[in-house]
């Protein structure tokens, strides 16, 4: 273990004894920014000791407290500048699984994670929070199933509480400044308050605002998140893969949609749904817009 | 069936191919019956019999008109069929010039 390695991303194995962790340094256990898989990659470095735990065991919960740590300290693993480019992160950082650690230009640690592609996690944070990404330790795990990778990231962070007394700002808990959130998903619009509310404006005139106060708005049998129709679907899948910002309404909604099928087949003079309107034009339903989307018109037709 | 009264007797197929032939002067018309794709669906009441279709139409009429249009031409020749209930539509409209470009591809 005398050779000093040149790069950050040679990893050496060491035996480390873990304390029994307490939750409370611990925040919020979110570390996962970026899961995209990876293949599981032979390993290069120096193995003076593997610590193979056996997968039964390690998937177990009662484990030993002594468990080897599988990437070096943090205060031994290099600082690398964070490259601004694409292609200089695939040079000089590894696509592999591992721990990661971000500071900002005055050195301070931001946040500390793992994920199945390092270099693609950073790239994404320097995408996100440029001003905070100025370098990078890294970490490789030889063996990147879930617990190893929780491992690292436990034995990192509770060094960095060790040494400083405190979390990374980025993984206290409430900051999302890090990770990914779940896409929130829109819910469908509602027409009316209520089947029993009388309205004070024709459903007509609701519609007629709706469809032009919004780029986009989807007519669809059910809910967006569960369709009921498979027309609908197929709408709502093009939508999303296009990446579109819409607006849904269920058509089949009878307590807060009252009428609406009757309503707008008379409004679009269109006898079927689901009716997809732009900028407050009916554009179609399905067919249209499959064959728009196959076509390549969509991306244009949402700029105007 | 029977208590549907004589226009059952003519399959809502045959009603639609004749209108759309008469009203948009088709040169060609493939009508596919898909309602047994959607039996369950929760618009179709049971027993209901050809309510999904599958169309393609060739028309000299679609030219110069967006898709919008056509299809709307297909809705107003079927607008009877639409209110006694045929359901859904899958509707390719193309004119004769679109269906040649595409047949040589």
């Amino acid at each position: 273990m005398a050779s000093i390695s040149l790069s950050p991303l040679q990893t050496s194995p060491s035996l480390r004894v873990l304390s029994s962790y307490t939750p409370q340094t611990a925040p919020n256990l979110s570390f996962y920014s970026h899961s995209k898989p990876s293949i599981p990659f032979p390993s290069t470095s120096l193995k003076p000791y593997t610590p193979i735990i056996p997968r039964s065991r390690s998937r177990s919960r009662s484990r030993s407290l002594i468990v080897p740590a599988a990437v070096k300290k943090i205060s031994e693993t290099d600082l690398v500048a964070v490259p601004l480019t694409a292609e200089e992160f695939s040079q000089k950082l590894p696509s592999e699984s591992g721990v990661y650690a971000v500071y900002d230009k005055n050195d301070d640690l931001q946040f500390i994670g793992i994920s199945r592609n390092v270099g693609a996690s950073v790239f994404s944070h320097l995408k996100s929070v440029p001003d905070l990404c100025s370098s990078v330790k890294v970490g490789i795990v030889d063996e990147p199933d879930k617990e190893s990778l929780t491992q690292a990231w436990k034995s990192w962070m509770e060094e960095h509480i060790k040494t400083t007394g405190k979390v990374p700002p980025g993984n206290q808990s409430g900051n999302a400044t890090w990770i990914r959130q779940p896409p929130k998903k829109k819910s469908d619009l509602r027409l009316t308050p209520g089947r029993h509310v009388q309205l004070t404006v024709p459903l007509e005139e609701l519609i007629g605002k709706l469809v032009k106060e919004s780029q986009v708005v989807a007519f669809i049998k059910g809910s967006r998140n569960a369709p009921l129709c498979g027309f609908s679907q197929r709408v709502i899948g093009i939508l999303e893969t296009q990446g579109i910002d819409y607006e849904s309404v269920d058509v089949l909604d009878e307590e807060y949609n009252y009428g609406l099928r009757e309503t707008l087949k008379k409004y679009s003079n269109w006898p079927t749904f689901p009716q997809i309107f732009v900028n407050g034009e009916l554009i179609g339903g399905c067919d249209i817009l499959t064959s728009m989307h196959e076509k390549g018109e969509l991306a244009g037709l949402l700029k105007k | 069936m029977g208590s549907r009264g004589a226009n059952m007797l003519i399959s809502r197929a045959n009603r639609m191919k004749t209108k759309l032939q008469s009203v948009l002067e088709a040169t060609t018309i493939e009508l596919e019956d898909v309602s047994h794709q959607h039996a369950g669906h929760a618009a179709v009441k049971p027993n209901n019999v050809e309510t999904h279709f599958n169309l393609k139409i060739v028309s000299p009429k679609f030219s110069g008109h967006t898709l919008v249009k056509r299809h709307r031409m297909v809705y107003d020749a079927l607008a009877d069929e639409l209110q006694s209930g045929l359901h859904a539509l899958s509707i390719v409209a193309k004119t004769p010039q679109e269906e040649e470009a595409a047949s040589h591809r």
